[in-house]
């Protein structure tokens, strides 16, 4: 029982954490969802004009998509009959069927593919009326080929489920017949026959394959046109390629990704995926490179990452901020490392981590205030950011068991001082230059000085548990009033929302650390459970009532 | 019109001779290589994609510089390829030293292998004919003879060509070819 409880605690954890994040970032209501669908289709009915429409959706700040497409059954089946046949095909060459000589099975087989190719091809080009089923046939003679692969080793006695270079057989030659017949099943086929490849030949070779990324940048996705859900994939599969790299310290698979996604967006702008695709994979690289070389500082990251944050502000791409914000507060961590590494210093436990990291939350929520006074953009995502990780950081920090036993370790405690000045610093400019002069702006600053302070208690005294842990638990409590007193004055659900959930994860945590030690643990659940039930309803009607007041 | 039936006629001959070529290689090898019995100690998963399989461990898999009597000249990874070379000592052919491609001699028989796995003076090879298919149904009544009350000695005919690649003719139990209906 105790070993689920482990894993069930983890569960709880992320549960929690996915609870602050929905409350703090908002949630389109499935309403808001439902007429972002209705609009097109209003505007093909004439109901609306294309103006009102685009009213419409900046008053309700909703992205512009295309009417949903209708079901096509015709092209379902066909794609369905032709896997199934195939699937049928690739068992009875699994079966290894010993009645029909190997060299009549072979021929059959690579007659039957060109048959069906030729079919599909005479279907799709020569009788265009059923251009689908033409296509699903194309699609079947690919899976057909991989069937004959197949046979041939099974006759010869060649392994070929992890054999990198059957995937690589399988998948070249259909490549082609995707390109020019501009068939996007048999494109997404390839593509995932081509992810197969990558991660058995680095698999059997226990080499990084560069290949792959090569390959995709310059034949995959500018070839695949036709397809949107197949350059998808590849954007996809490359992504996560980065991140395998990355954990197999690969380091330069990642590094080769990130550029090469840069270099596309930088010539598709418009292809937001890409951008993306570089900030993550430049992240999966900043690790590698802090795993493999763990006594030198990764300063060449600030390249990429002065390039990314240039373009995020150019193109103003909010999504990217996030990204930058994130792999910066993570690049200055692995600094910091390095540089314990290097001078051979020791870091126990997570306390220097989250102390540290609790005065990089009040810095950039200082700096999102003040690029909202100076009308700069992003500052929403910043002051998110900024507040997001200053929360999660008191809220470890609340527990007595993060505080150390030991010496803390000076380097962290050097930087948390140098933000912290650098903070207050800041906060001075922002009085001196009258940025602040509303009560918002008071309870605000109030708030950012009120953390620095309960910073300034970990620095003085870090082995005080119990003083801290209390500290910590009363401006959790504080943090959270005054998200409802700020989401009032602002008129915004989400900040609302985010104080209940630090409430609640405030008291329910609490609640388990008391009664956890109770010797009647039944007792704690039952409790927990009704409590939580009759207290979950009372709080969400209430809640409601008032996030509707706030519409008003 | 025109351009897509001569690039369908490529594409089927392009299919058609990589085929070819994969059925030439391995025949090229089974009618010019050289014939060896290897002895092997079989265990018998399914293999999702083409049914039952037996799978081959040969004494050849595992090889100890110090038993061979060879000098480990360096730290080797897993993916490299190496030549074993191989003597027939009996019945069966075993190891006898490990080479690299440029220092193989001449006249000498050596079957080309991947390394696994290297730890200390050991090493795990892949020969490329670790797998023997057998028809759906046929790896329970195989594996049942192999692994009988007396267990029955397993080897395995393969032919190896001159650039060391194996490929697998028979599976022997007890000296009996093992054949399906």
């Amino acid at each position: 029982m105790w070993r689920y409880s482990y894993l069930i605690s983890w569960l709880f954890f992320g549960l929690i954490i996915y609870v602050i994040f929905r409350a703090i970032f908002g949630r389109k209501s499935k309403y808001y969802k439902w007429l972002q669908k209705q609009l097109p289709l209003w505007e093909q009915g004439n109901i609306i004009n294309p103006e009102q429409s685009d009213r419409i959706r900046g008053l309700y700040k909703l992205k512009k998509i295309d009417p949903a497409k209708k079901m096509d059954m015709v092209k379902i089946f066909s794609i369905i009959g032709a896997i199934f046949v195939g699937v049928g095909v690739m068992s009875f060459v699994a079966s290894n069927w010993q009645r029909m000589p190997n060299y009549l099975k072979t021929i059959k087989l690579l007659g039957t593919t060109s048959f069906t190719l030729i079919l599909g091809y005479y279907l799709s080009y020569e009788k265009e009326a059923y251009r689908k089923t033409g296509k699903a046939l194309v699609l079947l003679s690919s899976i057909f080929w991989g069937a004959s692969i197949a046979l041939i080793c099974q006759i010869y006695q060649v392994p070929s489920s992890g054999n990198w270079l059957i995937m690589l057989i399988w998948a070249f030659p259909i490549l082609p017949l995707a390109i020019v017949f501009e068939n996007e099943y048999v494109y997404i086929l390839s593509s995932v026959l081509f992810v197969a490849w990558n991660y058995l030949y680095s698999t059997a070779n226990s080499v990084p394959n560069y290949f792959y990324p090569v390959m995709v940048f310059l034949l995959l996705i500018p070839m695949g046109k036709m397809s949107i859900i197949g350059q998808r994939i590849n954007v996809l599969a490359l992504i996560t390629a980065g991140i395998y790299a990355a954990i197999w310290k690969y380091e330069w698979v990642s590094l080769i990704i990130g550029v090469g996604f840069l270099i596309y967006y930088i010539l598709k702008k418009d292809e937001k995926f890409y951008f993306y695709g570089a900030s993550l994979s430049f992240i999966a690289w900043l690790f590698t490179f802090s795993v493999i070389h763990l006594k030198h500082p990764n300063f060449y990251f600030l390249i990429p990452l002065s390039v990314l944050l240039y373009m995020t502000y150019r193109n103003k791409v909010k999504e990217n901020i996030l990204f930058c914000i994130l792999s910066f507060v993570v690049w200055i961590h692995l600094v910091l490392k390095a540089f314990n590494a290097m001078l051979e210093y020791r870091i126990d436990g997570m306390f220097n981590l989250f102390m540290f990291t609790l005065f990089i939350g009040a810095f950039l929520y200082l700096v999102g205030v003040i690029s909202l006074k100076k009308e700069y953009i992003f500052h929403e995502s910043y002051k998110k950011m900024g507040f997001l990780i200053a929360a999660m950081t008191v809220y470890f920090l609340s527990f007595k068991n993060i505080y150390p036993h030991q010496n803390v370790n000076m380097l962290y405690v050097s930087a948390s001082v140098g933000l912290m000045i650098i903070t207050l610093i800041g906060i001075g400019f922002g009085f001196v230059a009258r940025y602040f002069n509303s009560r918002t702006d008071y309870k605000e600053i109030g708030t950012l000085v009120a953390i620095l302070l309960a910073g300034v208690f970990l620095l003085i005294s870090p082995k005080a548990a119990y003083l801290n842990a209390l500290v910590m638990n009363i401006l959790l409590i504080g943090l959270g009033i005054v998200c409802l007193l700020m989401g009032v004055d602002w008129k915004k659900p989400s900040i609302f929302n985010s104080g209940i959930a630090i409430l609640a994860l405030f008291i329910i945590t609490r609640y388990i650390d008391v009664a956890w030690k109770l010797k009647e643990k039944s007792l704690f659940f039952v409790v927990g459970g009704l409590l939580m039930l009759g207290g979950g309803v009372v709080l969400e009607k209430q809640r409601r009532k008032i996030v509707e007041r706030m519409k008003i | 019109m025109k351009k897509k039936r001569i690039f369908l006629a490529v594409i089927i001959l392009i299919w058609i001779g990589i085929a070819v070529f994969l059925i030439a290689s391995k025949q090229m090898t089974l009618s010019t290589g050289t014939r060896v019995v290897l002895q092997t100690r079989p265990v018998d998963p399914r293999d999702l994609l083409r049914g039952d399989y037996v799978v081959l461990n040969y004494e050849i898999t595992n090889l100890n510089f110090g038993k061979l009597g060879i000098r480990k000249e360096r730290h080797y990874k897993p993916g490299e390829t190496l030549y074993i070379q191989l003597e027939k000592k009996g019945k069966y052919w075993s190891a006898v030293d490990i080479k690299e491609k440029k220092d193989r001699d001449k006249g000498k028989l050596y079957i080309k292998g991947k390394i696994k796995r290297s730890y200390g003076h050991e090493l795990t090879l892949h020969y490329g004919i670790e797998s023997y298919f057998v028809p759906e149904g046929e790896g329970k009544a195989i594996e049942k003879s192999m692994r009988g009350v007396e267990k029955s000695p397993v080897t395995v005919e393969v032919y190896i060509s001159d650039s060391g690649s194996a490929v697998i003719k028979r599976l022997f139990i007890d000296n009996q070819p093992v054949t399906f209906k």
